[in-house]
């Protein structure tokens, strides 16, 4: 297990000997998984082999059944998403990053509205909420026809840029892309790493889950790769081509 | 070319209508309230009309409820029981010689709570709430049922002022029109709850809440909203919003018998889905339904003053609902 990336700083998160169960099954048996500042790790893995349930341990939807999880040098339990949220990490899902009825504004804002009021009685401030949204995207490079438009009308690759920026606005420290790429058109894919780079170049650290090797390549400064619920090893891209990666994946290849 | 424009403009005109969800609800109103106005008599007339407005009121409060609820991704079929239980618990403790006042806000804790209990079973369980609420519609008919000892409850003294307060006629405007109107108070009550509810959902944080618990549960989730808490509080809001017609409806009948409500529930589905309510979630108003549940008091008096039996009324309202839902569906679909 390889803890020093680039730079010798804290990583931000250390998640240590990581086992979850789910009654009989074991879907973690002891993983550790660094992420260090500034870094784009892509984590890699076949279906079930516990990708997404690792990612769910440190977002605070699945509690560990054993193992430490430090956040910047801090060891920390993140007991529900809003408390990974407190600490800076977002995660943008492919389905569940975004609600398609509701508009931009209100998808920005969600969980996080800007309201006025007095005392007890507070609303929401549109008007507000709607220029906020508008500039923090266009800082970005996304330009919308308007912040009112439901997300369902988006493109695709639109809709995970729009999770990207709302990730950046609010102060996330470390961003989690659930596969952001699957489904979508070569231009629009072409966006989403330009935009993942762009938050790497403003000092975010990024964990980006794909199945698409070359997709992860493009980006990634180091890999980690889990097969079955193990550890297969962690990879930085000199040490690897693509086919290297999919081989360990696949464990057609051991290290 | 003219044909491709027209098309053009067909399906422009479509997505501005699909902004509004309560859009077919208007509509079918206005399409239903002229075909009264022509071929039932006494249909333009404030008895009428007042009718309508006045028994409107009490099942549109329970519409409201249903509607938050069925935007925020649940279902209540339970509310037609509760709506029971209100009036009963309302009349049997007056009649054990509690004060009204006192014993209506009894009665108001008690729907609230058997509210937070079809909500407590949803979250918890996670059972699908068209279930659990199904087992509860029993039960607290069972309820209803037993604490009434199977019989009709009444309040026997003289009308204290509570019960002109919450639904009492509003004979000074009444007397004004020939033949005499049946305007009352439980309008103005519904009016206040629905503006009110109205802003609860399209300019509160709860209301941001219930529109992306039901649009999204794991999305919402994941942005750190409490979508457990925000559907107890939407099923309790609807246990109280029973209650409030229950005790409106009582205040001004003074009685209640053990089949009260039976088969409010689907009215309030009804109504909910013709204003524009998905039975997936995520989408909807107060508004819609609101317009829902009048349009539906409309065709029963319309139908009953055309002389049609009323027992027409059931199959034409199913008609009614089923032109909505096929209406609404064509105008969110997305090509």
């Amino acid at each position: 297990m390889s803890m020093s990336g680039n730079g010798g700083d804290t990583p931000v998160v250390y998640m240590e000997d990581i086992v979850k169960r789910f009654g009989t099954i074991t879907a973690l048996d002891g993983v550790d998984f660094t992420v260090n500042q500034r870094e784009v790790v892509g984590l890699l893995g076949d279906n079930g082999a516990g990708k997404s349930t690792l990612i769910k341990v440190l977002t605070g939807v699945h509690t560990p059944t054993k193992g430490q999880i430090y956040f910047e040098g801090q060891k920390v339990d993140i007991p529900s998403p809003q408390v990974a949220r407190a600490l800076g990490i977002e995660t943008c899902y492919q389905d569940l990053a975004l609600i398609p009825l509701m508009s931009v504004t209100r998808n920005f804002f969600l969980g996080r509205e800007v309201t006025r009021g007095f005392g007890p009685v507070t609303w929401l401030d549109m008007p507000e909420m709607d220029q906020q949204a508008r500039e923090a995207l266009k800082d970005i490079g996304i330009h919308l026809r308007s912040p009112r438009e439901k997300v369902g009308k988006l493109s695709g690759g639109e809709r995970q840029s729009i999770a990207i920026g709302r990730a950046r606005y609010f102060g996330a420290k470390l961003l989690i892309l659930d596969e952001p790429t699957s489904a979508l058109s070569v231009g629009e894919t072409h966006k989403v790493l330009t935009y993942t780079l762009n938050a790497k170049e403003r000092g975010l650290s990024v964990i980006f889950i794909s199945h698409n090797v070359g997709h992860v390549y493009q980006v990634a400064d180091r890999f980690t790769i889990i097969r079955r619920g193990h550890l297969v090893g962690n990879y930085t891209r000199d040490e690897v081509t693509e086919n290297d990666i999919a081989d360990l994946i696949t464990g057609e290849r051991e290290k | 070319m003219s044909a491709d424009s027209l098309t053009a403009n067909l399906t422009r005109f479509r997505y501005r209508l699909a902004q509004f969800p309560e859009a077919v609800a208007l509509i079918s109103f206005l399409i239903v309230a002229l075909i009264f106005s022509f071929s039932a008599e006494h249909f333009l007339t404030s008895v009428a009309i007042s009718n309508i407005l006045s028994f409107g009121s009490v099942q549109g409060l329970i519409v409201i409820g249903v509607a938050i609820l069925m935007i925020a991704g649940e279902f209540d079929l339970s509310v037609g029981s509760i709506f029971a239980v209100a009036s009963f618990v309302w009349a049997l403790s007056m009649n054990a010689g509690l004060a009204p006042l006192p014993a209506m806000l009894f009665a108001l804790l008690v729907s609230a709570t058997l509210g937070l209990i079809n909500g407590l079973i949803v979250v918890r369980t996670g059972i699908p709430s068209f279930i659990a609420t199904l087992g509860t519609m029993l039960a607290y008919r069972g309820i209803a049922r037993g604490i009434g000892g199977g019989d009709f409850a009444k309040y026997t003294e003289s009308t204290p002022f509570l019960f002109t307060f919450l639904n009492g006629s509003l004979t000074k405007l009444n007397v004004l029109f020939t033949p005499v109107a049946n305007f009352r108070l439980s309008i103005l009550w519904f009016v206040l709850v629905a503006v009110l509810m109205s802003f609860l959902l399209r300019r509160t944080r709860f209301g941001n809440w219930v529109f992306a618990t039901g649009g999204n549960p794991g999305a919402a989730l994941a942005q750190g909203v409490p979508v457990r808490r925000v559907k107890l509080l939407a099923f309790t809001l609807t246990g109280l919003l029973t209650g409030l017609a229950s005790v409106m409806q009582f205040a001004h009948r003074t009685s209640v018998d053990p089949l009260r409500g039976e088969g409010w529930e689907l009215i309030a589905v009804a109504a909910s889905v013709i204003g524009g309510v998905h039975l997936t979630g995520g989408v909807g108003s107060v508004v819609g339904p609101v317009i829902g549940i009048l349009l539906l008091q409309m065709l029963e008096q319309g139908l009953v003053l055309m002389g049609v039996s009323v027992q027409i009324f059931r199959a034409v309202a199913g008609a009614i609902l089923m032109l909505s839902v096929i209406l609404n569906t064509y105008l969110s679909r997305s090509d």
